[in-house]
């Protein structure tokens, strides 16, 4: 839905009754996936309206000391700042119901996306490359950085899946904001690296599972088309 | 109540978070150092081929901010409010990323790699560190500066941060001049009777 609509859904929300009990939402970040795509996953998923707010470049050092840390995205909770993705996705994952069925499944979730994070720190010399945003020798990162990088971090991810009975989920048996944050990831790397994760095969089929989730699949189909 | 079994090296690092969420609540549990050399033998059998593991009735969980949430949500210290707990989550992914800026200066400080130690510390650390603290310490004052970093109680944030800045001080001289409501909150942390008790039996590392 256009920022438009969802203000106007929100208003309209706050003059029912029975649903002002319902906070507003305000999530705000560039024009791209990366460290949003997941809280607004989680938004649609459960069907409740945000305000999903995509700052041009351009834009953003006004913004930026306006904003907690210096940082996006932010979530604003009846006006309400909290910055930080992994928070962000956690705190709705909890509100709405994809933070795992118990508090050691919960933790599991956040385990997988922290070594995800990880794993990310360790790729970024190559990413900056693959995005255009630094120079560099593609091929020799890829080498040096991003396959060790992968072996490791998917070679984890495959024996999970392969764990929990390929049941299209990292953990447990209903979708949590792990299995979304790396779906994405995933969505990303087939546009950059094609055949990179060809030897996870359990993982991209979790991945195909994921994203089949009906609204989850139809949230893809329309938002907006970015490269990362 | 369960079985705790906690596994690090020894050394506070990324374990001690955890440890001291076991002292301030009173809760048994196996305080499992792993020697260096022993390691390598026992990597491959963990779930992410690192440590710290916590483990709970058998049951095995990696990741040391996984494990810290999780024990301090047992054990209440993750926060009153599910927006309070993700306050705390936030300082902690800004401590993380600090942690990964002055990454490679805490290698060369303590002896991991080669480099120009105070050449790091002045262009690299002291930056990183005045840019963090300067968040801390406003997040200090807005949460009324009453020795706490969010709500009015401990949380595990708290002991994050107050254990980095006794691995800071003896790397970077007047660390946290500056910084008074940060250092209020170390104080009010470490005195903290269970805690005090803790620190002062614990292993000198």
């Amino acid at each position: 839905h256009s920022p438009l609509y969802n203000l106007l859904y929100s208003a309209w929300l706050s003059l029912v009754p029975s649903f002002s009990a319902m906070p507003s939402y305000k999530l705000t970040y560039f024009p791209v996936r990366a460290r949003a795509e997941v809280a607004r996953q989680l938004f649609y998923l459960a069907g409740v309206p945000f305000e999903d707010v995509r700052v041009p470049h351009a834009d953003w050092p006004a913004l930026k000391p306006k904003t907690p840390f210096g940082q996006m995205p932010l979530l604003e909770v009846d006006g309400k700042p909290l910055p930080q993705s992994y928070a962000i996705n956690r705190y709705l994952a909890k509100e709405f119901g994809f933070a795992g069925k118990s508090p050691f499944e919960a933790a599991w979730v956040d385990a997988i996306a922290d070594q995800f994070k990880d794993y990310n720190i360790e790729l970024r010399p190559l990413f900056l490359v693959l995005m255009g945003f630094a120079q560099g020798d593609k091929d020799q990162l890829l080498k040096d950085v991003g396959i060790p990088a992968r072996d490791k971090f998917f070679g984890i991810l495959e024996k999970l899946a392969k764990d929990n009975g390929n049941n299209g989920h990292f953990v447990g048996s209903s979708l949590t904001w792990a299995d979304l944050l790396i779906a994405d990831h995933v969505k990303t790397v087939s546009i950059h690296l094609p055949s990179f994760l060809d030897g996870f095969p359990t993982v991209l089929d979790t991945v195909k599972k994921i994203e089949s989730t009906p609204k989850l699949k139809e949230w893809i189909e329309k938002r907006p088309d970015t490269k990362f | 109540m369960p079985l705790y079994k906690l596994s690090y090296f020894e050394e506070r690092g990324l374990g001690e978070v955890s440890r001291q969420l076991f002292h301030l609540s009173g809760t048994p549990f196996w305080d499992n150092r792993i020697p260096f050399d022993h390691w390598p033998r026992i990597k491959e059998y963990t779930p992410f081929g690192q440590v710290p593991i916590l483990c709970v009735d058998g049951e095995e969980l990696p990741q040391s901010f996984a494990i810290a949430r999780y024990l301090a949500n047992q054990f209440g210290f993750a926060g009153k409010s599910a927006f309070e707990s993700a306050w705390v989550d936030a300082l902690a992914d800004q401590h993380k990323d600090y942690l990964n800026e002055i990454k490679p200066f805490l290698m060369v400080a303590n002896g991991f790699a080669e480099g120009d130690k105070e050449k790091m510390m002045n262009e690299m650390a002291k930056p990183s560190i005045r840019k963090y603290f300067t968040i801390l310490e406003k997040q200090a004052k807005d949460n009324g500066s009453n020795g706490y970093f969010v709500g009015n109680s401990i949380t595990w944030i708290d002991l994050v941060v107050s254990d980095h800045m006794g691995v800071i001080e003896t790397l970077v001289p007047n660390a946290f001049d500056g910084f008074p409501l940060v250092e209020a909150v170390r104080q009010k942390i470490t005195s903290e009777p269970k805690l005090k008790e803790w620190i002062e039996k614990r292993p000198e590392t």
